[in-house]
């Protein structure tokens, strides 16, 4: 076929990996994608990214310009110029700050591109310049363990280096699946390595994943949303045995007595023995026993919470609990221990665009009632911000039901909003309510049909950007542009930037070209030394004399290096949360029963718990419908051998999936690999209903909750379903 | 000489890259055609359940089952470095014969679903051997779970395994290929 170029850049979307790609362009086409096989560590892709020429080559793609000429969501669309698409939006913009104020223009911004200079943050810019906008707080991923992040430590860069797991005695993996959602590239391959040193790596996960599969000597399935009794449990015998280290929780802890007056029973008569437990959990008293004797009896160890466990109902207090039993075993600012919470392991993520203007909307608003206003690091706590899972209900109440703005108009960008969100049957409706919506996308994505104005965004291959990866991890990769941009599309960035003047911001750029702002930005990051060499090799790979350890400052030297917390330590009890006086995120971790789980009497209707997990294939809903990933593992419903068979479900069977919330179809996988009582389905699918109302895209948003803890948790691992044999 | 491929079970995590990789570079569209996939292999009763996967391709026999069940001599085997080819023009198609699949004790032999469906199948990468690099799979693993090279020279370095479960080795046909295997620890 000739000779091709090969340019270096990477992918750039939702994923846990940052990888390199290597992509051949010939004539002009993306012919193959390669990946690192440089120096180490490489920085190998997974599927997705090897699979990416199909989706730049999908016939999904948007070409032009579109205008909506059916009802809304139906699809029907009229090829328009750019100059009438951006005067529409302008115009629209422009009409409805002048009749209700630049409160009521929603910004609903995903995590599509996570490059600097495009995505989410282009249009952040230009509603800034515009005067302000709403916009929402609580992500989707990890809000409960952000927020318990910053109540016990006061920051989230809680995390150890990957390569740190080799010094680690133990590693536990709570709900934690790198094997397919990455967790920064290499993790998978660093947990094979420390497994073949002869580490025990245990799993605690209601199925029996990848990663279990794969590292674990041990598998202990748990019923989801039971995991902070565990940990309490796990306490308990810690404290019952004396095995915790009394003189780390002396030196760098704050409220350890309240946690064990809760524990032992002195605070409500309960002692959260293992027996306790284990009605709870469904694990058998000996199994916690044994584990919480082998975690406090093997420092170092590396106790993993991942985020899952924490997308659930109080999911705050899973990440709370393990933040304590990681501080009473002291396995924190050692190398081979592990603090939990946000677990963010480097600065390299804190490469962004200087910020712009300021959002005006926000600006005098008070805090946010339950949120830790009196920190920095984390999310501005504004209330003039709608949590991400309450904005259907605030288009269809705005302010008479107590939110801080009537929406008006929605500006999504870099997000598939009505798959990505809880309760997609009520978001159809909110969305009927709008008076206008604009959407930058790619594909023609549910969300995309029922945008008004729809605006065709290239690709990370069809622009320049940097990137570094998703946790932190010590290298920063330059995404060089492969090819032109496909059809008419633009990137986010030039059709803010054509927007502009319509609006009447002189200065979108203020007055840098892309490629100035790439060298500010790469300046900034101090660990760049020259942008030239970065841009020609597309990597800039550090070198660190050790493997990042979180708070080993603070625990070396505690006089000089507090705790950023409010009392300079680790709050076990968080004196913050006790003044919000809210029982549901009380100032130490407890295990806390919640709507909609194990528990619930509507278990009696819908007796089956559903986790929505990440789907290997899938990057959230960013990598549908992609041929060469379809085929790897479509998406189907995991259910137990036993409750298949009381149902009569055979392995392949459709299946009816539902809840009050909405209904969906698809194939049964009946399985030893999930614990009785649970099903699964992997998150990310593009909703296809029918007359009926029936769902027949996998979108899990069909069937999950509205709701969120006080302190931003997501419930879409706190669902409770039935399935039926169709 | 023999080349082969070493896979290492203990470290598949089932991700399928190189399957994708094998197919962005030979540029094979999704459908019946995989000149490499996946075997996931699972037994046992929840909670003790024991899940094993590894990569599995043409492992280039010694001597393989497909030439002798050929009828008109489509497939032959390297000299120099014992790679199975096949040769699509002689190739009589899935739908007129298909006997080389039904030989083949792993079906390594592919066919796609169109009128076409000249049998296709692992060639080793031969195209980046010339270039002195490994096949396109072996430098996807993102486990460094695959390696390939001189089947002598993969034995010394990794050991004589040739027997892991689900894979079953074919004594008459000799595949080239060593294992390392996937301990039962969750069954215990």
């Amino acid at each position: 076929m000739g000779e091709a170029r090969i340019i270096t850049t990477s992918c750039s979307h939702d994923c846990g990996g940052r990888c390199l790609l290597r992509v051949h362009v010939h004539d002009g086409k993306i012919v193959r994608i390669e990946t690192d096989d440089g120096e180490a560590p490489q920085l190998r892709a997974c599927l997705r990214g090897r699979a990416y020429r199909q989706r730049i080559y999908s016939p999904d793609r948007l070409k032009y310009p579109l205008k909506r000429v059916g009802a809304r969501g139906e699809g029907k669309f009229q090829r328009i110029s750019w100059d009438e698409a951006l005067d529409t939006v302008a115009n629209e913009l422009l009409r409805v700050r002048s009749m209700y104020g630049n409160a009521s223009i929603l910004l609903l911004a995903g995590s599509g591109s996570q490059a600097v200079l495009h995505g989410a943050g282009a249009v952040e810019r230009l509603l800034a310049k515009f005067g302000g906008y709403t916009r929402t707080w609580g992500i989707p991923s990890f809000e409960g363990a952000l927020f318990a992040s910053m109540a016990t430590y006061g920051t989230m860069m809680t995390g150890n280096a990957r390569e740190d797991l080799l010094n680690a005695r133990l590693i536990v993996m709570w709900g934690w699946n790198p094997a397919v959602t990455v967790w920064d590239t290499n993790t998978a391959y660093i947990l094979a390595r420390a497994k073949e040193k002869g580490t025990r790596i245990i799993s605690i996960d209601p199925r029996l994943i990848e990663s279990t599969a794969v590292f674990a000597a041990e598998w202990i399935p748990i019923r989801p949303g039971t995991d902070a009794a565990m940990l309490v449990a796990m306490a308990y015998v810690i404290m019952e045995r004396r095995l915790e280290d009394r003189q780390f929780l002396e030196k760098y802890t704050v409220g350890f007595d309240k946690f064990r007056d809760y524990v032992l029973g002195v605070e409500d008569g309960i002692p959260k023995t293992p027996t306790w437990a284990e009605k709870i959990t469904g694990i058998p008293r000996a199994t916690i026993e044994k584990l919480a004797i082998e975690y406090a009896t093997s420092k170092p160890a590396a106790l993993i919470p991942g985020w899952g466990p924490a997308r659930g109902s109080r999911g705050e207090q899973f990440t709370r609990a393990a933040c304590t039993i990681i501080a009473m075993t002291g396995n924190i600012g050692i190398a081979g221990g592990y603090a939990g919470g946000f677990m963010r392991a480097f600065h390299s993520r804190e490469m962004v665009m200087p910020r712009g203007a300021r959002n005006p909307v926000e600006e005098g608003a008070p805090p946010r009632p339950y949120s830790l206003y009196k920190l920095r690091g984390a999310a501005k706590p504004t209330s003039a911000r709608i949590h991400s899972v309450k904005v259907y209900d605030a288009i269809l109440r705005g302010r008479a039901g107590g939110y801080p703005c009537d929406p008006k108009m929605a500006y999504i960008v870099a997000s598939n909003f009505l798959c990505s969100y809880p309760n997609t049957n009520q978001g159809i409706k909110a969305f009927q309510k709008l008076e206008f919506i604009v959407v930058h996308e790619q594909r023609m994505t549910p969300t995309a049909r029922f945008a008004d104005i729809l605006l065709p965004v290239n690709t990370f291959m069809e622009r320049e950007d940097i990137i570094s990866p998703w946790l932190g991890s010590p290298y920063y990769l330059f995404m060089n542009k492969a090819i032109d941009s496909l059809y008419e599309s633009k990137s986010d960035r030039d059709i803010c930037a054509e927007l502009a003047p319509r609006l009447g911001i002189a200065d979108y750029r203020d007055g840098r070209s892309n490629e100035e702002w790439l060298r500010i930005i790469t300046q900034q990051t101090g660990d760049i030394p020259d942008f030239d060499s970065f841009k020609a090799k597309g990597y800039v790979k550090l070198k660190v004399d050790e493997p990042f350890v979180a708070f080993r400052e603070q625990i070396e030297d505690p006089v000089a290096h507090p705790f950023p917390t409010l009392s300079g330590k680790i709050e076990i009890y968080c004196p913050h949360l006790a003044e919000m006086e809210n029982p549901l995120i009380p100032p130490i971790a407890k295990y806390l029963p919640v709507p909609d789980g194990f528990s619930d009497p509507l278990s009696k209707k819908y007796p089956l718990q559903l986790v929505t997990v990440h789907h290997k294939p899938a990057t959230h809903t960013t990598m549908e419908r992609i041929p060469w990933l379809d085929e790897v593992e479509p998406r189907r419903v995991w259910i137990n051998t036993r409750d298949a068979e009381t149902r009569g479900i055979s392995n392949g069977d459709r299946v009816l999936v539902f809840n009050d919330r909405g209904k969906m179809l698809m194939a049964a996988n009946v399985t030893e690999r999930i614990m009785p009582g649970v099903v699964s389905i992997g998150h990310g699918g593009w909703f296809e209903l029918d007359a009926n109302g029936v769902d027949h895209g996998g979108c899990t948003n069909i069937l999950t909750p509205s709701e969120h803890s006080p302190g931003g948790a997501w419930c879409t691992n706190t669902v409770l379903v039935e399935v039926r044999k169709v | 000489m023999q080349l082969g491929f070493y896979i290492d079970q203990s470290r598949c995590i089932n991700c399928h890259t190189c399957a994708v990789a094998c197919k962005d570079w030979h540029n094979i569209p999704a459908g019946s055609v995989n000149w490499r996939w996946v075997v996931s292999v699972e037994q046992g009763k929840y909670p003790r359940v024991f899940v094993a996967f590894f990569a599995l391709s043409c492992l280039h026999c010694a001597k393989p089952a497909c030439i002798p069940a050929c009828p008109v001599g489509a497939i032959t085997k390297r000299q120099a470095d014992g790679i199975v080819l096949v040769d699509r023009d002689a190739c009589l198609g899935k739908e007129d014969c298909g006997l080389c699949r039904e030989a083949c004790p792993y079906k390594a032999p592919q066919f796609a679903t169109d009128g076409e469906a000249k049998m296709q199948m692992c060639h080793l990468c031969a195209d980046r051997w010339q270039e002195g690099r490994k096949p396109v799979c072996v430098e996807a693993c993102p486990m460094r779970a695959l390696d390939a090279g001189p089947l002598d020279k993969l034995e010394a370095r990794y050991g004589m395994l040739k027997q892991v479960p689900g894979f079953v080795y074919a004594a008459e046909s000799r595949p080239s290929v060593v294992f390392k295997a996937r301990q039962p620890e969750l069954l215990q």
